[in-house]
């Protein structure tokens, strides 16, 4: 070979390597047309996406444990498990979306409840084909969930721009409440250059007192929401529902703000947690919240804070007051630095706090366990895996806690024994 | 003077450095110091070996924006590094890693990552990838690590300040 055929047969095998010669060749044709246009058209056979991990879980009045994820070609289904044989399921059932697009991963999963009257709902965020786009829908079921109807969206608005990471659960007097991140605000705010002057996102909510066949109008619950981290719901001393989400106070910073899900137009946020954590990022990490017998609140959540002049990020634990306001003593990280999307749940004095911990492959699931209201807690591993897995979740039926935590092979459901 | 066999070697040589370089940069084209958006039509796995392959003998400078499809404070990020380095005359590597989403999900993201050369899209268990990447970073996006001309790293979660612009292009 000479060294001009050399040197050519080296550069084609690094135009092939690089695809730079396609590269170049749409660099070409695609010369002043908008990007998108070249966006939509891949030089490479397309990869199998992600599996989707993300599950929901929630027991149905007849105490059988229900979940609902998608299957490894992206279809919605759901399995139950009878009381009186725990953790014998029922062959997965295939429901019909309508060929939506499903978000099924992380923060963004697909939701169940259980209500009055054999009412039984499915949510999920469908994304839309624009970025940062999506739907809030449902499925809803009038028979326990034997059957489930087609779904439908659940908001009003029907605007091209973002509805997602919805949260949803029924009240004690059997009201299903739907609530979600929105950027109705943001997309009619004045603009500052090419920036909106609208900062972060909205928590919009609707209700529905018959199981989903109609809902009220959608009404804001508070501006300003972090964009990205999911709404945690529990249910308070008078049957009534609080939330608890990200939320950006002025100027940035990326703390938690509460309020109750009254009849009121726009009840008042109340600032949980203090961590002062400015920033303008996106944590991808909601909290959560359970209810305590005292009227008040047991919630964990991520951030950063500031311990003399360095920025320590845990994932916190502390109580909240009856109208959401912390109780600032209590306040504690995790023990553990690599905790991660910890989820919350109490049956009295009892508080079982579960999160994933994850070092390379390994994943490790942890509960902090409490006998005393969250004065004491005890560490317990609960299982562990490797390789790809959801985040773990917590499902309550009376003082029945369980953690459903879903892996690329199986559903692990752990009891929890305090 | 110069020798056939130097001459012959300095070819295979920089024919080499192309293969290895086209390697390391699968998909993409240094940013054009005009400002002009490059098209992207592939996108590139992503994992450990990737960053430790791109650590060692990636283009520089360059800067890695590691994001999320649904990262609503990423946007502007590319914005920052886009202007900086049309305003300081450079061209460099301003790459896109995506976490959550590959192949049109995430190339349709390319439009609004402005100044983006090269989109990479998160092969394998995120967390365990993350971490290969850092071990303290718990997920929070934009997470931004400029790579300067000599090599030095600089890691930043959000918006890199001014200083970290000069230091990283100075």
């Amino acid at each position: 070979m000479t060294q001009r055929q050399t040197l050519l047969h080296l550069l084609r095998l690094a135009m092939l390597a690089s695809g730079l010669g396609a590269l170049l060749a749409q660099a070409h044709e695609a010369h002043g047309a908008p990007p998108q246009a070249a966006a939509s058209v891949p030089a490479k056979p397309a990869r199998k996406p992600r599996a989707q991990l993300g599950i929901g879980a929630a027991f149905a009045p007849d105490r059988s444990l229900w979940v609902v994820a998608l299957d490894a070609d992206n279809r919605l289904f759901v399995q139950s498990s009878p009381s009186t044989r725990p953790l014998r399921w029922s062959a997965p059932r295939v429901l019909d979306t309508l060929g939506d697009a499903i978000s099924a991963d992380g923060e963004n999963h697909p939701k169940l409840a259980f209500g009055p009257k054999g009412y039984a709902v499915i949510s999920y965020t469908q994304p839309g084909a624009k970025p940062y786009t999506g739907m809030i829908r449902m499925l809803r079921s009038t028979d326990g969930g034997q059957t489930f109807s087609q779904p439908f969206t659940v908001h009003t608005d029907r605007q091209e721009i973002t509805h997602r990471f919805e949260s949803i659960a029924f009240d004690a007097q059997g009201v299903l409440h739907t609530l979600w991140l929105d950027k109705r605000d943001l997309e009619t705010a004045p603009k500052v250059g090419n920036k909106s002057s609208y900062r972060g996102a909205a928590v919009y909510r609707n209700t529905s007192s018959d199981g989903g066949a109609s809902f009220g109008p959608d009404t804001k619950l508070a501006d300003h929401s972090c964009e990205c981290c999911r709404i945690a719901l529990a249910t308070g001393p008078d049957g009534g529902l609080r939330a608890l989400w990200r939320h950006v106070f002025e100027p940035n910073v990326r703390d938690h703000g509460f309020a109750a899900l009254t009849t009121e137009p726009s009840a008042p946020v109340m600032r949980a947690t203090f961590d002062d954590w400015h920033i303008d990022a996106c944590p991808h990490h909601g909290p959560g919240l359970a209810a305590a017998p005292d009227g008040g609140y047991h919630a964990v959540w991520f951030g950063m804070r500031k311990q003399g002049a360095e920025d320590v990020a845990a994932v916190r634990y502390a109580r909240l007051n009856a109208d959401g306001s912390p109780v600032m003593d209590s306040v504690r990280a995790l023990p553990d630095a690599r905790a991660e999307h910890a989820d919350v749940a109490a049956a009295g004095q009892r508080v079982a706090v579960v999160w994933r911990s994850v070092d390379g492959m390994t994943s490790t699931l942890k509960a902090w366990l409490s006998h005393d209201g969250g004065q004491t807690f005890g560490l317990q591993v609960l299982g562990r895996v490797s390789g790809d897995n959801d985040h773990p979740r917590l499902a309550q039926q009376g003082e029945r806690l369980v953690v459903v935590w879903r892996n690329a092979k199986e559903v692990q459901v752990h009891d929890i024994k305090f | 003077m110069t020798s056939n066999f130097d001459t012959r070697r300095r070819t295979l040589l920089a024919a080499a450095s192309l293969v290895f370089f086209s390697i390391c940069v699968p998909n993409g084209a240094t940013a054009p110091v005009d400002g002009a958006q490059t098209a992207i039509n592939t996108v590139a796995n992503f994992d450990a070996a990737t960053w430790r392959k791109l650590l060692r003998a990636g283009p520089r400078p360059a800067a890695y924006v590691f994001t999320n499809s649904f990262c609503a404070t990423c946007p502007e990020v590319f914005e920052l590094l886009q202007q900086t380095t049309v305003a300081a005359g450079h061209t460099v590597e301003l790459a896109a890693i995506l976490m959550d989403v590959r192949g049109e999900r995430a190339l349709a993201h390319a439009h609004h990552y402005v100044g983006v050369t090269t989109i990479y899209a998160f092969d394998g268990f995120e967390p365990a990838i993350r971490q290969a990447v850092d071990p303290k970073w718990h997920n929070i996006t934009p997470y931004v690590v400029l790579v300067g001309r000599n090599g030095k790293q600089q890691r930043v979660t959000g918006q890199p300040t001014a200083a970290q612009l000069k230091a990283w292009l100075g």
